[in-house]
Order: structure tokens, then C-alpha cells, then sequence
């Protein structure tokens, strides 16, 4: 049975469609990612899904309980750590963590157990405020709070956002160890590479999901043939390898430029002669595996196609 | 104890923030140090200009009744009326007192006597005042007058003498200590629970409250015992004040001024927990509050009696929460009323709150 399940959520906010049909099954202690772009509906689905928003149509259970009629049960079995960080950041670190315990009904020394690990990275601070903490630790107090009444639902809205690559590492693990204590995850990033790291993930976009599943299922959908293709000047390059016959689409990913083709037409060795013939310097082309972000690329011309 | 800790966790942040504290010192402070002086409504200094068609003893001695008074200045004794006339209007008179040929002769005959009085009425206020206090120098020199005529002589025209209860000297600065009070303390508790709803909201720690179980009546409530006990600080300070430097003291029961006080706050915290709800950020309450603010203390009854205000906008004022405040604590500090004769203020401002807090936790919306 799905610890989280949406089944066709809508949500407008005057014209603009935040959520269109939104359908979603979080199983029992996954870490279940929704990777889209900024504005694509992810804070919405998050806000109804913790109660602080009503959708417009569509149903919505947590743990089992509708989150229209059910609100006050759900809120305190779950825990919500917005985008932003927002928590009182005149109150020291303990007094925040105290504050939030209690009022869950809870207290610190009762589930100390539960954030241990967490918390003792920041207990050397418990004593500054919690506007005086860096992004990290700012980050860290945030989880020790969402988690000190033992949700059994975590929400994390893009909490990796404006966070350096240690500091996310770090966080993943914390991730994975909450995880192991049972606790259902529902993670929200606009990073690609992330999706990689969750059990199962969510592609959305423009409000809508546009695939779901394990991140090796999804690249294993993907139906192109792809190669990554250096050479220079990089931008006229990329504007040579669109115009190339057989090639489907390609994107800039840093240095590299990832070139889709339908599969069997194109090979790289074929792919390179064509390119240092147009004149082109350093050129190297090699076969890629696709990455979450391809089938992001891919899925998400699809899904404009289809609107258009 | 949720309760507790949400309370707690207000006052910490109360008295950590930079401001807050501060200002709710200062505030009654200045308010009753610089304020009875800058608002006061005494009038001195009026210039007068005197035409003296008389020129007898008689004459002189009324010229030296109005300028012993204090409120005057003697700018001029002139023989003719266009001579003073030309002195109003280069403005360097604020008043003309005529004193006609036959003063001496009809004084005493019980004949109505030949005095004009001129006012410039540019300045409303210092004309109706200052011509009132000419009047009443002039009553003053004819009762005087007619004493030293002895018994027997005719009054030739009613005598008034107004007697002044509650504030026998008219003494504006005891009757606008209880005014800033309501002006200190409306400000205040108006203000400060409006702005920190709004701040959580910018701050977005509202979300993290809403998502928790806590009931929206303990966090509203919790928003608004603060400003009670901050109100009740400012109303002791300011009494202590008007005790220690100007030497006033209430008339009536201080415990019924703070009753007053706690119904008081009842309407305004539920304001600007009402205003609050409706905006998004701290302009947008800062301006509606200042708005109605501004709206309350005008037709409060504070500067200028209610009675003499549009019947229509009169009807208005009876929504108008400080009205009762007002006229509640004035009768207490001057009158000494007691809850009976105000209970019909008590009402007033009970409803009105009511009215507030229910809408403001109404529409404080967990989720929207």
C-alpha cells in the first residue's frame, strides 16, 4: 500500500496551471525524487501534499488519510522542510529544536535517538542563533526539526538547492540513513544528477508528470542512440551537428555536446570523419549512456510537442 | 504547555529584538514628556490692539485688566479704529478691543457699555480663544466695577460665570494626559502584533508553524498576550509620568483605567491580527494600519469634541473602538467615574473586539 498517493491533482492559480493531473504512488521507505526545472509544479504538489494547500481537483492521501478532510492527523505525522529556510532565526539552534518538539507535542530527550546523528554535528552550536549558522549546518538544524516527532513521511522541498557538492554528499547520506529507520521519503530537486540517487523518480514538468519509474528504468526507455561529441569552436559545432543528417537533437552538456540519433543510423566513427571534415578542431566523438538529464531533454520535447 | 512554549518563544523574541524593547520605553516616554506641550491648546501671546476713544481713568483701567491676565500683548493704544484696522491686517494684531467715548459716563448707570471686540480669525482657534479671554477680562473688570459701586446698583446684564468641573483652571495638559495614553497604547498594541504576524509570514516560518498540529486560536492568542502585558507596562509608565513630573493623578480607579486597557487591546491586537491575515508583507500592514489609525484618532474625540463633528459621520464614530477607549479613560482620570457610569463604553469595546478576534482567527487560514 502507497504511503503517499495522488491521483490527479490539479491546481490553477488564477489562469496559470500549476498542476495539471498530477498522479503519483510513494511506496513504504522509498526515497522517491521529483526532478523538474524551477516552476514546474513541484512546491505546489509539496504544499497540498502537507496540508497547506487545497487542491483544486484530484484526491490526495498520506499515510492514508486524505489531506483535505484528514489535515489535522496528517500534520503530525509528517515532517516538512520547505525550500526556504524558515526557521526562527533569532531563537538559538536548541531553542528552535525545542521550540518545534514541543510543538509536536514532543521533546528533544525523547527522540533524541531519532536525530542523533544529525544533530550532533550542530549540538557544538546549540547555543548561536539560528540566523548565525552557515548554509549547511542551517540546513542540517532544519531536518533535525522537521524530524524530531518521528514522521513517518519526510518532505523535502529542494533542500540541496544553493548547497555546495560536499554538503549535498553529506546530506544524501543523512538521506539514506533516515531511510533505514523506516521513514518514507518525498524529495524534491532541480538537479538531475540527484534523481540518480533516489529509489524511484518523478520527471515533472509545466505540471505535469512526464515519466515515472527507477532512474536505470527510465534511461533504459530512452530510444535514441547518443554520443558525446568535443571538438572547436564548441558553439558553431553545435550548430553543424544540428544540421547533420541522421542526427535527431542535440544539447550542450559543459563541454561536451550529447548528440541523439535514431539508433543504428549513425556510428562514431562516421559521426567524427563528418565533423574534422567541416573544419572543425580537437574533435573526439565517443558512445555515451544516456543520463536522467537526456531523458529529461527527450521526454520534455515530447511533452511540448504534444501540447503544441 | 503548547501554549506555554508558544508564549515563550514570543517574549524571547520580544525582548531579543533589537527594536521592540526599546521602543516600548521610549514611546510613553516621549509621548507624555514632549507631547502635552507641542499639542496644547493654551493660547498666549495674543497681540492686542487697543482703541482708546475714551482716554479716562476708567478707560486705562480696563487696558490693564486684559494685559494683566497674562494672554496678551499691548501692541498698540491707538486713537483711531482705521489705524488698528491697518494693524490686523499687516497681521500685527490678533485682537481690537474699542473702547467708546462715554465709557466712563455709562458705566455704573447700569447702561450697556460701548466696548467692541475684533478678532482675527485666520488662526480659528486663537481667535474663538483669544476673544474669549477678552470677554471674560472685560466681565472681569465690570464685576469689579459694579462692586465698588456697592449694593443697590442694577446688573445690567446677566452675569455668567462658567465654573469649570474636572479641570477647574482648564488645564489642557490634564486633559490630554489620559488622551496620550489612548494614543500610546492604541499605537502600540495596533502596531507590533500586525508587523510580527506579518514578519513570520515574510520570514515564512508561519508555513513551518502550519504544518504542525498547533490550534490557529493558541497561536493567535499567543500573538496577542504580549502586547497586553507591553500595554500595561506603557500604561503604568505613562501614569507614573504625569505623576512625577507633572503632578496629575488619576481621579477615578487606575484598576478600572487598566480594565479599559486590557478591552482595549482586545480590539486593537485583534486589528492587526485582522490586517495581518490580509496582507502579504510588512508595507502593505504597515500602511492599512496607519490608515485606520489615523481614521480612529480623528473622530475619537481626542482633539476636538465628537459632538461638534457631521451627524452622519457622528453615527460612524460609534464603530470607532478608540471613541469608548477615550472617553472611557478621560472620565476615569478626570471625572473619577466608576464602571457604572461607563459601562456602556465597556460594551462598545467589547463587542468590537469580539468582533476582530473571531474574524481574525477565521480568517487566519492554515491552509488556503
Amino acid at each position: 500500500m502507497a504511503v503517499i498517493n495522488v491521483k490527479q491533482i490539479s491546481k490553477r492559480y488564477g489562469t496559470c496551471v500549476a498542476l495539471d493531473g498530477v498522479s503519483l504512488q510513494v511506496n513504504p521507505g522509498e526515497i522517491y525524487g521529483l526532478i523538474g526545472p524551477d516552476g514546474a509544479g513541484k512546491t505546489t504538489l509539496f504544499r497540498i501534499l502537507v496540508t497547506l494547500l487545497l487542491p483544486d481537483e484530484g484526491l490526495a492521501e498520506v499515510d492514508g488519510l486524505d489531506t483535505v478532510r484528514d489535515y489535522r492527523k496528517i500534520r503530525s505525522r509528517i515532517g516538512y522542510m520547505p525550500g526556504r529556510f524558515s526557521l526562527y532565526q533569532d531563537l538559538s539552534v536548541e531553542e528552535n529544536l525545542d521550540f518545534f518538539a514541543t510543538m509536536f507535542g514532543t521533546s528533544i530527550a525523547e527522540n533524541y535517538e531519532n536525530i542523533k546523528e544529525i544533530y550532533a554535528q550542530i549540538e557544538p552550536f546549540k547555543d548561536r542563533k539560528a540566523g548565525a549558522l552557515s548554509g549547511g549546518m542551517k540546513q542540517k538544524l532544519a531536518l533535525c526539526c522537521a524530524l524530531v516527532h518521528r514522521p513517518s513521511v519526510l518532505f523535502l522541498d529542494e533542500p540541496t538547492t544553493g548547497v555546495d557538492a560536499i554538503s549535498r554528499k553529506e546530506f544524501w547520506n543523512m538521506l539514506y540513513r533516515i531511510r533505514r529507520s523506516g521513514v518514507t521519503i518525498l524529495v524534491s530537486t532541480p538537479y538531475m544528477d540527484e534523481a540518480a540517487l533516489c529509489d524511484r523518480i518523478s520527471l515533472i514538468q509545466k505540471g505535469r508528470i512526464i515519466e515515472t519509474g527507477t532512474p536505470d528504468e527510465i534511461v533504459g526507455r530512452y530510444p535514441h542512440q547518443l554520443f558525446g561529441v568535443c571538438g572547436e569552436p564548441a558553439y558553431p559545432l553545435l550548430k553543424f551537428l544540428r544540421t547533420c543528417p541522421g542526427v535527431l537533437r542535440c544539447f550542450s552538456f559543459g563541454s561536451e555536446h550529447h548528440v541523439a540519433a535514431e539508433p543504428g543510423v549513425l556510428t562514431a566513427g562516421g559521426l567524427q570523419a563528418a565533423v574534422e571534415e567541416a573544419g572543425f578542431r580537437k574533435v573526439s566523438v565517443r558512445d555515451i549512456r544516456p543520463n536522467i538529464e537526456d531523458c529529461f531533454m527527450e521526454l520534455a520535447k515530447e511533452n511540448d510537442y504534444g501540447q503544441g | 504547555m503548547t501554549l506555554w512554549y508558544l508564549l515563550e518563544k514570543e517574549f524571547k523574541q520580544f525582548f531579543r529584538d533589537p527594536g521592540l524593547p526599546k521602543m516600548a520605553i521610549a514611546f510613553p516616554v516621549l509621548m507624555m514628556l514632549v507631547f502635552p506641550f507641542a499639542v496644547s491648546m493654551e493660547i498666549r501671546n495674543i497681540n492686542l490692539v487697543v482703541v482708546d476713544e475714551n482716554r479716562s481713568e476708567v478707560s486705562s483701567e480696563l487696558i490693564h485688566t486684559c494685559t494683566a491676565s497674562g494672554y496678551f500683548n499691548l501692541v498698540e493704544v491707538c486713537s483711531s479704529p482705521e489705524r488698528a484696522m491697518d494693524l490686523m491686517d499687516r497681521n500685527r494684531a490678533d485682537a481690537i478691543l474699542t473702547i467708546g467715548s462715554d465709557l466712563d459716563r455709562k458705566l455704573g448707570r447700569g447702561e450697556d457699555l460701548p466696548i467692541g471686540i475684533k478678532v482675527n480669525t485666520i488662526n480659528g482657534t486663537k481667535g474663538s480663544i483669544g476673544a474669549g479671554y477678552l470677554t471674560s477680562s472685560v466681565r472681569q473688570f465690570y464685576a469689579r466695577k459694579n462692586a465698588g459701586q456697592g449694593e443697590g446698583v442694577a446688573s445690567p446684564s446677566l452675569d455668567v460665570s462658567p465654573k469649570y468641573y474636572f479641570n477647574p483652571f482648564l488645564d489642557y495638559m490634564k486633559f490630554m494626559v489620559p488622551a496620550l495614553i489612548v494614543i500610546a497604547i492604541t499605537m502600540l498594541t495596533g502596531f507590533f502584533p500586525a508587523l510580527n504576524i506579518v514578519s513570520e509570514k515574510e520570514r515564512g516560518t508561519i508555513e513551518q508553524i502550519n504544518v504542525t498540529p498547533v490550534r490557529r486560536s493558541a497561536f493567535v492568542l499567543c500573538k496577542m498576550i504580549p502586547y497586553w502585558l507591553v500595554a500595561f507596562f506603557v500604561l503604568s509608565a505613562c501614569l507614573l509620568i504625569a505623576w512625577l513630573v507633572y503632578g496629575y493623578s488619576c481621579a477615578g480607579s487606575v484598576c478600572l483605567m487598566y480594565l479599559f486597557t486590557a478591552f482595549n487591546i482586545m480590539v486593537t491586537a485583534g486589528m492587526g491580527l485582522l490586517i495581518s491575515n490580509y496582507s502579504d508583507n510588512a508595507q502593505q500592514a504597515m500602511f492599512i494600519t496607519w490608515f485606520f489609525m489615523m481614521v480612529f484618532m480623528l473622530v475619537s474625540g481626542i482633539f476636538t469634541p465628537i459632538a461638534s463633528i457631521p451627524s452622519w459621520a457622528k453615527a460612524l464614530t460609534y464603530l470607532n473602538p478608540m471613541r469608548y477607549y477615550a472617553e472611557a479613560m478621560r472620565a476615569i482620570y478626570m471625572k473619577g467615574s466608576t464602571f457604572l457610569d461607563l459601562w456602556k463604553d465597556a460594551l462598545g469595546l467589547l463587542a468590537i473586539g469580539s468582533v476582530m478576534i473571531a474574524w481574525a482567527i477565521l480568517s487566519y487560514r492554515k491552509t488556503n
